[in-house]
């Protein structure tokens, strides 16, 4: 029985889930907008505050975003109707969040807050003594695979949440088409946060953890702050934007002054990333966009890269990819579309979502309702 | 018995270094010595009186083989390197020693061997004999380990490498090795299936390789050399620069036996600026030495799992004087493999293509 079809006698607002991630904490709200006159009445004071707090800003304190482009409006969940929205804020400003889920009296409100991610764990105590507050904990993975196959049913406000890149050898003729991921199993799934985890998905309920990598995200930003004296995510990718990498990376043309036919190693292949710093001139001539892109490129394909390798292992042509490494990155993300089409010789198809990192909490507020359910 | 003509060189020329071979004969009867053209002798006395040539040629002499036969002649077998940028010195030397005139081959393999083919011609009036560097690679590993009979076994691995402080090295016989992975770490990484002599196949490749671990080192920490780079790494504590699994969970991610200890994300504390302020160059050495190395590690258990193979033998400079990655490759394969793989190791590290490309000179197919 799917959530969306199930009837009342639901659990207390307010709805929530949450995933503490080792960058970004994800936060789904659900805003009930078929609340009747007499629910209105009995309302609590805190309830409602919280509730217009969410949804008059699309901004929290220093850091805190809402992204209302991805809001998910009339949506129906446990014989309601109302809006999803989807905020994070750093993990860094965990102790204010508590501080004001303890300020709005939060844990008056009996309800239970699902946390997923590695913050779940991590944070519990805090949220205990600091807000007095119980996380009810779910896996990061199991929250990841719930919510993301809920989003691709319900669809995002009318369009498909799915999305692939027809052409994507072709600069000039590739373009974004929708797709749906039902029937897709099995699929590989790439989760690219601080970290990588790669997954086999087969069905709904059966799943198992291929790998990871710790290149991921966390790499790009961090080694980018420390190259280029940059300091946010947004900033790197600005830099990373007007940079040219082939300064920076030593390419096999370098090395063999062409291509290397006997293995089909294109010229324009990069052979050694970084390669050329070694030398101080070129050190000395290269700018910090040209670092922030050999980042971003080099993270981007090795994750490309392993990901090939596991699908060609398990046996799997689709490759999903999410996480908030790939939030407003559509370099990576055509790199990654075009890398595994051009070494899979067309085999491989690469998938993305427009939710991108938002799956785990999803899959964190869909267990809050489900265990409802059994009541 | 006629053969080629002295000198016997094997060259290998790299992105970052070029590996040369050379056999100096001891076996010289007082007939040829008198016949020996001047130019030759020249040659001989130069590169085996020496262990430095000009500012950046080494002969690695631990390395040197003794009373080799090879081809019916007897000799010793010297390793020599030097960076790829100096090439055009080694060219200029060439012509002046008029080693043109020798009439011998000059075999060489790596991508140099196709990038300044034109320039030995020009320069040095020397053609080259050109050799896939991969084919080079197998022969010449498989050779050097079966003629070393004596002294210390060219193969070996880490005995206890869960316990990275303890492991010691140990002798092993590659005999009846078939199949092994060969992963062969330069400025990049390339990933070989062999079978046999005679059949292999290029499994893989990455770009995060032994370039990258000094590109990244010298904007990081503004080291100029591999061996800063080492020593820098050696004194480092990655953990400082990266967000670890417990960093994350408070402990181990147990449902995936994960524990606290391993790398979550590697530079992933770099985001933030007060740890950026309190991380030392060492730590930004080791962080970058771990990260290379490891990945290289996963990748490599990936071919391991995907082509069947048990053995894993990790060749190429990246690796030279470089204890600490070849730990942590151990290390790797096992944990990881729940000791189903094992890491090994050969002495004479990088130089493998340019024995090939030797044996390429002497027994041409």
């Amino acid at each position: 029985l799917k959530i969306e079809d199930t009837q009342p006698e639901t659990h207390a607002f307010p709805w929530f889930g949450m995933d503490i991630g080792g960058t970004l904490v994800k936060l789904v709200y659900f805003e009930p907008v078929d609340i009747t006159a007499e629910e209105e009445q009995e309302e609590v004071e805190n309830l409602k505050s919280i509730r217009r707090y969410l949804t008059s800003n699309v901004a929290y304190g220093k850091t805190g975003v809402r992204d209302v482009h991805l809001e998910l409006r009339n949506l129906t969940m446990c014989g309601r109707t109302g809006n999803l929205h989807f905020i994070r804020f750093p993990t860094q400003a965990m102790p204010r969040f508590i501080q004001m889920g303890r300020d709005k009296n939060f844990s008056s409100l009996h309800t239970t807050l699902c946390a997923t991610g590695g913050g779940a764990y991590k944070f519990e105590n805090d949220f205990r003594t600091m807000a007095d507050l119980e996380l009810l904990k779910l896996d990061e993975l199991d929250c990841l695979i719930r919510g993301l196959l809920y989003i691709d049913r319900v669809g995002f406000n009318g369009h498909p949440e799915c999305y692939y890149f027809q052409n994507p050898s072709d600069p000039n003729s590739c373009v974004k088409k929708p797709c749906n991921l039902d029937n897709h199993f099995p699929m590989l799934l790439v989760n690219i946060g601080s970290g990588v985890s790669i997954l086999a998905v087969y069905s709904e309920n059966n799943y198992k953890r291929v790998t990871g990598t710790s290149l991921g995200g966390g790499t790009f930003l961090g080694l980018c702050c420390l190259l280029t004296g940059c300091e946010t995510f947004e900033e790197a990718l600005e830099m990373a934007s007007k940079g040219d990498s082939t300064n920076v990376d030593k390419l096999v043309k370098d090395i063999y002054g062409g291509d290397y036919e006997r293995f089909g190693l294109q010229g324009s292949a990069v052979a050694s990333s970084f390669g050329h710093m070694m030398c101080k001139e070129k050190r000395d001539s290269i700018s910090k966009e040209d670092l922030a892109r050999a980042t971003l490129i080099t993270i981007t394909n090795n994750i490309g890269s392993i990901a090939r390798m596991c699908a060609v292992n398990e046996k799997i042509e689709r490759v999903v990819f999410v996480g908030n490494f790939l939030r407003i990155n559509t370099v990576s993300t055509k790199l990654l579309a075009y890398a595994m089409d051009f070494w899979s010789k067309g085999q491989l198809r690469a998938l993305f979502l427009e939710h991108e990192g938002y799956f785990g909490a999803v899959g964190a507020l869909m267990e809050l309702l489900k265990t409802s359910e059994d009541l | 018995m006629s053969h080629r003509a002295f000198p016997w060189f094997g060259m290998d020329i790299g992105g970052t270094l070029v590996k040369l071979v050379y056999f100096e004969p001891k076996d010289i009867t007082a007939e040829e010595e008198q016949e020996e053209v001047e130019s030759l002798r020249s040659i001989r006395h130069y590169l085996t009186s020496n262990t430095a040539y000009g500012t950046t040629g080494i002969r690695d002499v631990h390395l040197e083989m003794k009373d080799l036969s090879l081809c019916g002649r007897t000799g010793n077998l010297h390793f020599i390197r030097f960076p790829t940028h100096d090439l055009p010195v080694f060219m200029q030397m060439g012509r002046n020693k008029h080693f043109s005139s020798l009439h011998t081959t000059l075999c060489a393999t790596g991508g140099g061997a196709y990038k300044f083919e034109s320039d030995f011609r020009t320069m040095a009036d020397l053609e080259l004999h050109k050799l896939d560097e991969l084919d080079c690679l197998v022969r010449g590993v498989l050779y050097i380990d079966s003629v070393i009979t004596s002294g210390p076994s060219e193969c070996y691995y880490f005995e206890n490498p869960t316990d990275l402080d303890h492991s010691a090295q140990k002798p092993y016989t590659l005999e009846n090795h078939y199949p092994l992975l060969l992963v062969n770490i330069g400025s990049g990484v390339s990933i070989l299936a062999v079978y046999s002599e005679n059949n292999y196949k290029r499994v893989t490749g990455t770009s995060l390789g032994g370039g990258t671990f000094l590109g990244l080192c010298c904007l990081l920490t503004g080291c100029s050399t591999f061996e800063e780079a080492l020593e820098m790494a050696s004194q480092g504590e990655s953990t400082h620069v990266d967000k670890l699994v417990r960093d994350i969970y408070g402990g181990d991610y147990e449902r995936f036996g994960l524990p606290g200890w391993t790398v979550a994300s590697s530079f992933g504390s770099m985001m933030f600026k007060e740890k950026r302020e309190s991380v030392s160059k060492e730590d930004l050495a080791r962080a970058t030495l771990v990260t290379i190395t490891n990945n290289i590690g996963s990748i490599t258990r990936m071919c391991a799992l995907n082509e069947n193979i048990e053995r894993v033998v990790f060749v190429g400079n990246f690796l030279r004087v470089n204890i600490l990655s070849m730990k942590l490759l151990a290390y790797a394969m096992d944990y990881w493999s729940n000791g189903q793989l094992k890491a090994l190791f050969l002495r004479h590290e990088g130089y493998f293509g340019a024995v090939g490309a030797l044996l390429g000179l002497l027994h041409p197919s």
